[in-house]
């Protein structure tokens, strides 16, 4: 029998991993900006084996976008590692890719919340499609692994003749390349329309943002398990609402009033087209809406219970105080309707409690609609 | 295995006919797995360590996006031992096959290749064996932690260094000599710094040897394939990772200038810097897209002395900060410093780096660099 030594590092190396998550999680979740550039900064030093490196400053050798992948300035490959840094291998990132701090933020928080077992995931991440894209357009930059053979050696055979005047093969991938792509303007499927609203006025900062965040990753883990494909969209508000990036929503700076009719009214936008979907809307903030907001706020609410399948408010009270002003509003009607839920989110319990409510609508909303392909009403009373 | 064979005994015959004189080759077909397994470990059946872990990780993910994976695995020994890919299409196999005679050929008439350790398969596995023992007396955690801080230290080695004073400059051989170390921590040591040694002597040879194995292959596939898929070839060729590109073109300029014979001689007598240093020219570096980039003023400067120059250091020094035992004649204090004026350290390695120094040296160490100078003693870091 093989002993399977590549196995056996690779658990020796996540064991570690998750432990330094585990121990640090709190912090690295609050931080204001989690994801620049795709990556989550962690300060991984102990991941990596402690030799000494030269400061972030100093010029290093790199090699451009060559093989046609994107060759801004940012496309450029430090060619160090490859050329024999400290270990025959590629370095190790000291930097988690944003999909798998996800991953590993889920396994220890849902250790945490002790979540009864889903089934086993089919894929970590936002997932916008099951299906490999259709590569049926050409462009002159791509994935090498997309590259055309025929259109880059015609290419080739046609610049050798004029160049050298000789019909040779020489290629040269910066001035031959053709890529497969996918064409822009093909649309896509997708099942679930999950709406992610954040308050970002001056006082959601530190623990609400790590509720927050815990609660948000623990939604995807649910709804990812529920929905072949999820399509996400992100909105941040305080006095104006705007719709944000991925990477953007999770690196925000906090400031300005809080106007939650603002958060409800853009999410209502992003409905636009998106009639095929189950649609969420998950909102969080504190619940303290500027004085003069409040009427305005009411009426977005009702509009956004008239337009989405399921509303869930989260109240992020990590100071566990008593649920006033616009909270205690929605608290009265999430009681009454049957697509609103409110959660008060004190704690990690609060969370598991509130997921629980709401994965059972989800539930309920996922066999209806699997039962019959009319839509209909959203029946929830059960 | 067996479809390959008749392509096997083409090939051999074709690279002995352009000159090549190589150890018998046994291929063996294996999984991707394997192959992951050996090349982030770099011998098979070396230590398990969770470092190799992540290397590993990296390599299996991109075998399942098959960008830019590794195909093809040699071992450095007599015969030489090639790990053909069950999932490889046959033309790959065929490319792996030919790429696999160049490294043979290099492997058996480099000057400084064959200075490498032909038996180290069998240390590297003796000292596997060691290690779990060790790990059966004093405990699994000791035996990690100590590794780790030998792993780190390792990198001070330099296989080509003959010169004994300049030598007991170097971190690694100073703790081997001067350290206060139970004996099972030195053999540990020791163990580990004869692996490094080997990496290090294969690694100053490593874009000669990419280089030259990819030259062979397209060499040799040109006489056996057809347009068509000579073609294909072609293209697949320019498109590898740095190393390989590097040395192909530099091996392609050799021969340009000076015939096949030039190309042969260069594969005997030349390490990487010599390679470099020699071919290396404006033109290729725009060709390769080479440049030396400066974060400060996100400036590219791709001058093909400061290209070479960098290339060069990198190749001399592994890219890593230039470290030295101060005194190693007054073996009482250790004392590091930072040679390279002008340039800085990363300060958050700084700690955890001394601290793994520490852990062997067990007295103070102290750092000289970033015009400060650290001291890691049982108190943690200061700093004056």
């Amino acid at each position: 029998m093989r002993i399977h030594r590549g196995r056996i590092a690779q658990h020796k190396h996540d064991t570690l991993l998750r432990e330094y998550l585990k121990q640090n999680l709190h912090e690295l979740i609050q931080q204001k900006e989690l994801v620049a550039e795709g990556k989550v900064k962690t300060q991984l030093s102990t991941l990596d084996l402690p030799t000494l490196r030269y400061g972030d400053d100093e010029a290093y050798l790199a090699q451009g976008g060559g093989s046609g992948s994107g060759a801004g300035e940012e496309g450029a490959q430090p060619v160090g590692g490859l050329l024999g840094g400290d270990h025959h291998g590629p370095e190790i990132r000291v930097e988690l890719d944003f999909d798998e701090f996800v991953r590993l933020a889920q396994e220890v928080l849902l250790d945490e919340v002790q979540l009864p077992a889903l089934q086993r995931p089919p894929r970590g991440g936002e997932v916008e499609t099951e299906d490999l894209p259709e590569l049926d357009d050409l462009d002159r930059m791509g994935l090498a692994a997309d590259l055309n053979l025929e259109e880059t050696l015609v290419a080739s055979l046609l610049r050798n003749v004029r160049e050298r005047g000789v019909a040779d093969y020489d290629v040269d991938l910066r001035q031959d390349g053709w890529y497969f792509v996918e064409d822009p303007s093909a649309s896509r499927n997708h099942r679930s329309l999950e709406v992610y609203v954040l308050d970002i006025s001056g006082s959601m900062r530190g623990d609400y943002l790590a509720l927050v965040r815990k609660t948000i990753f623990l939604l995807w883990y649910a709804l990812e398990r529920r929905y072949p494909t999820n399509l996400r969209r992100y909105v941040v508000f305080q006095d104006v609402a705007e719709e944000k990036t991925r990477e953007e929503f999770f690196s925000v700076e906090s400031s300005g009033g809080t106007h939650i009719s603002a958060g409800f009214e853009k999410a209502m936008e992003l409905l636009e087209g998106a009639s095929e979907y189950d649609t969420y809307l998950f909102l969080f903030t504190d619940g303290e809406t500027s004085s003069g907001d409040f009427e305005l706020a009411k009426r977005k609410y009702e509009e956004a219970l008239e337009r989405f399948d399921l509303v869930c408010y989260g109240h992020v009270n990590p100071g566990s105080r008593g649920v006033g002003g616009f909270s205690e509003y929605v608290q009265e009607v999430a009681r009454r309707r049957a697509n609103a839920t409110f959660a008060n989110l004190v704690d990690l319990d609060s969370v598991r409690d509130a997921l629980r409510e709401c994965l059972v609508r989800v539930d309920g909303e996922g066999r209806q609609r699997c039962g019959s392909t009319r839509r209909s009403s959203p029946a929830w009373r059960s | 295995m067996r479809e390959y064979e008749a392509v096997i005994a083409r090939v051999e015959e074709l690279a002995r006919g352009l000159g090549l004189r190589f150890d018998p080759v046994v291929f063996r077909m294996s999984e991707a797995e394997e192959i992951a397994e050996v090349a982030s470990m770099g011998l098979p059946n070396r230590f398990v360590h969770w470092y190799w872990g992540g290397a590993y990780k990296e390599i299996r993910l991109q075998q399942d996006k098959s960008l830019l994976s590794i195909l093809e695995l040699v071992l450095n020994s007599r015969p030489a031992y090639a790990f053909l890919r069950r999932s490889n299409t046959y033309l790959q196999n065929v490319l792996v096959i030919a790429h696999v005679y160049g490294h043979a050929d290099f492997f058996a008439n480099n000057h400084w290749f064959r200075k490498s350790n032909k038996n180290m398969l069998n240390e590297s596995e003796r000292h596997a064996r060691t290690f779990r023992a060790y790990e059966a007396t004093v405990g699994r955690e000791a035996v990690e932690r100590l590794l780790d801080a030998c792993l780190t230290v390792a990198t001070s080695v330099n296989a080509f260094e003959r010169d004994p004073t300049r030598r007991r400059r170097r971190l690694v051989y100073f703790l081997e000599e001067h350290a206060p170390l139970e004996p099972y921590e030195r053999e540990v040591l020791q163990a580990v710094r004869e692996e490094a040694e080997y990496f290090d002597l294969i690694q100053r040879t490593h874009v000669t040897n990419e280089g030259w194995a990819t030259f062979v292959e397209a060499t040799l596939l040109r006489e056996l394939l057809s347009p068509r898929e000579w073609a294909e070839v072609c293209v697949h060729l320019c498109a590898r990772p740095a190393p390989y590109t590097l040395g192909y073109t530099l091996f392609r300029a050799v021969r340009n200038r000076g015939g096949l014979q030039a190309a042969l001689q260069a594969r005997r007598y030349y390490e990487d810097v010599r390679l470099i240093d020699e071919t290396l020219t404006q033109e290729l570096v725009d060709r390769l897209d080479l440049f030396v980039y400066d974060p400060r003023d996100r400036s590219r400067n791709t001058n093909v002395d400061a290209v070479k120059e960098m290339l060069i250091e990198q190749k001399l020094y592994r890219g890593e900060p230039r470290i030295e035992v101060e005194d190693p004649d007054h073996p009482r204090d250790l004392v590091l410093v930072h040679t390279e004026e002008g340039r800085k350290l990363d300060p958050r390695r700084i700690a955890l780096y001394l601290k793994a120094v520490h852990g062997l040296w067990r007295h103070p160490v102290r750092l000289r660099a970033n015009g400060k100078l650290y001291t890691y003693d049982r108190r943690g870091l200061s700093t004056s």
